[in-house]
């Protein structure tokens, strides 16, 4: 049985007869069994996949309605709540815990008979971006096993890039989901802010962070957003999107489009080889009757400082809940003060999560909020004024995901900074609140580069338009594992 | 330029025990560092824009209640309390 089909295919597949929704989540159950013990995706395996889909397939026998996605298998990461699943957020600190209640985005596709095989591996409460954070060791790009598979969204690039799942859930505050797709080789969708629901998403910085599907095929992150977008009266920051269908039309193409490619966005620091795919990308995208120009934004040298003050801040506050009386593991209260306590507990937070507490606790306090956290505030206010500029010219930007190759596994763990700037094209689509999607577009060695288009507020519709029109362009090798 | 002792300080106000303190404050001490490149952003003037949403939109402020009994989920719950650690005196 072949695992390398879209979910579109999996779908037309069981429809017609043609497999059975068992035999794939069983095959699929297997794959895992076989190759994540070197890739390390999974933090969890739903032991009652198969069961589940037997259920769904006796509903397509007896001719019962059977929800849209006909017991795909996806695959979620382990921020967001299932309910009476263990929801760890890769962190000790919640080594043991059962979500009480389903995410809007769980009930969503359970609603759908969506099969979830499992939860998969992230960096500690979605801080960082290689997986190397996880408090249960990193996952591993399927494409190079040296090589980190980018984050925090890594179990999920890496579930869908080595046929683990056909789809799979993560979420993006600064390119958490964009970021791996481009070093697995998937696409990945980081929606308008409000498209998407947060409610059941275990909180690192609310006023940025948004769910975002993770596919084989662009098409597929158009059907994945039909499931689940939408206003939810559980997170007041949705938007009532009418129900619209991002599938249909979706093959409308770009001709007269305008594309700003973005200076910043190629500039130092970028590989030769990211360089040459960006350009590549943008002759194809040309080639097709777009009209691609240049364009420059001034906030953009800024936006990564921005990004990290704001959610070491927001996080700051969102992890004070962690105090291990609401929250928390087996640790004995005896002969410990209520403060000290506390204080013990978080020991169990990992190295990267503790730093950024530090910094959340200092960016924003008297003496130094006017420097650093009011002064983000306003680099955000800014970038966001120079980007809808933008978007009285231009249809879209383009840039590439990230500006370099996916690197070795602890090359740039110990320096924060370095790391840090992996995002700067990333954060910008977070901070203004746009969508985005890294679509994979090269390969250059055995390693995967992504391109990244963004467009304005609540135009994901015509995005994955663009995106689709870029994917159709390519052709890439299949994964090595 | 941020001190060890301000970085301590702040780590004791956001109830963070950490073992090897040299080794937090060389790093945090390296990303804030980075942040001072908002000083060269000329953002002064700017105004801080946020999303607003008016009340008619946010959802009624009534009571949904929770099928199971969340309390009984916490790891010191003992049948009809919570139990937490002392508070100074």
């Amino acid at each position: 049985m072949n695992l390398n089909i879209s979910a579109l295919d999996y779908i037309q597949e069981v429809k017609t007869g043609n497999i059975s929704a068992e035999d794939f989540i069983a095959k699929t159950i297997e794959r895992i069994q076989s190759v994540d013990d070197k890739l390390h995706a999974f933090l969890s395996v739903n032991d009652d996949a198969i069961n589940q889909a037997r259920v769904i397939d006796k509903k397509i026998k007896s001719g019962e309605k059977v929800g849209d996605c006909f017991g795909m298998p996806i695959s979620v990461k382990d921020n967001m709540c299932i309910k009476d699943s263990k929801t760890t957020c890769a962190s000790k600190m919640l080594e043991n815990f059962i979500a009480p209640y389903d995410a809007t985005v769980i009930s969503k596709l359970k609603q759908q008979d969506a099969i979830f095989v499992g939860k998969v591996n992230m960096d500690e409460f979605a801080m960082g971006l290689t997986t190397e954070f996880s408090a249960y060791g990193p996952s591993k790009n399927p494409w190079n096993m040296e090589c980190v598979p980018g984050g925090s969204s890594g179990g999920s690039a890496v579930s869908v890039s080595a046929l683990e799942c056909v789809a799979s859930l993560g979420s993006d505050t600064g390119g958490s989901v964009r970021n791996p797709a481009s070093f697995c080789s998937t696409v990945g969708y980081k929606p308008t802010y409000g498209l998407i629901s947060r409610y059941g998403l275990i909180s690192y910085a609310n006023s940025i962070e948004q769910i975002g599907p993770l596919t084989r095929t662009v098409k597929d992150t158009a059907f994945m957003l039909n499931l689940i977008s939408g206003i939810d009266p559980n997170d007041n920051t949705t938007m009532d999107n009418k129900n619209e269908d991002y599938l249909s039309g979706i093959e409308s193409g770009i001709e007269g489009k305008k594309i700003g490619i973005v200076k910043e966005m190629m500039g130092e620091g970028i590989d030769p080889a990211v360089l040459t795919a960006t350009k590549d990308a943008i002759a194809k995208l040309e080639g097709l009757g777009a009209v691609c120009e240049e364009i420059s934004f001034d906030m953009v040298k800024y936006s990564v400082a921005a990004y990290y003050t704001i959610t070491a801040t927001e996080a700051g506050s969102n992890l004070a809940r962690y105090d291990n009386i609401r929250y928390g593991y087996d640790f004995p209260l005896e002969g410990y003060e209520f403060n000290s306590y506390i204080s013990k507990a978080r020991r169990n937070f990992g190295p990267e999560v503790t730093r950024r507490m530090i910094i959340g606790g200092f960016v924003p306090s008297a003496g130094h909020a006017g420097k650093y956290f009011l002064k983000a505030l306003k680099v955000k206010s800014k970038l966001t004024k120079e980007v809808n500029d933008a978007f009285k010219k231009f249809d879209f930007l383009i840039s590439p995901t990230v500006p370099i190759l996916p690197f070795k596994l602890g090359e740039k763990i110990d320096d924060p900074v370095s790391l840090f700037l992996v995002d700067i094209n990333t954060v910008t689509a977070n901070l203004t609140g746009k969508p985005a999607i890294s679509i994979p577009f090269a390969n250059s060695n055995g390693l995967p580069i992504g391109i990244q288009l963004m467009a304005d507020s609540m135009n994901d519709k015509s995005l994955l338009q663009a995106a689709y029109a870029l994917e159709q362009t390519v052709s890439l090798p299949e994964v090595p594992i | 330029m941020v001190t060890e002792e301000e970085i301590e300080q702040v780590s004791k106000l956001m109830k963070i025990d950490i073992d090897n303190h040299k080794e937090y404050v060389e790093k945090v001490h390296m990303m804030i560092n980075y942040f001072d490149i908002l000083d060269s952003a000329g953002v002064e003037s700017e105004e801080i824009s946020m999303p607003e949403i008016s009340i008619s939109k946010l959802r009624k402020d009534e009571h949904i209640p929770f099928d199971d009994k969340l309390i009984e989920k916490l790891n010191h719950y003992k049948g009809t309390y919570v139990r937490a650690p002392k508070m100074s005196s």
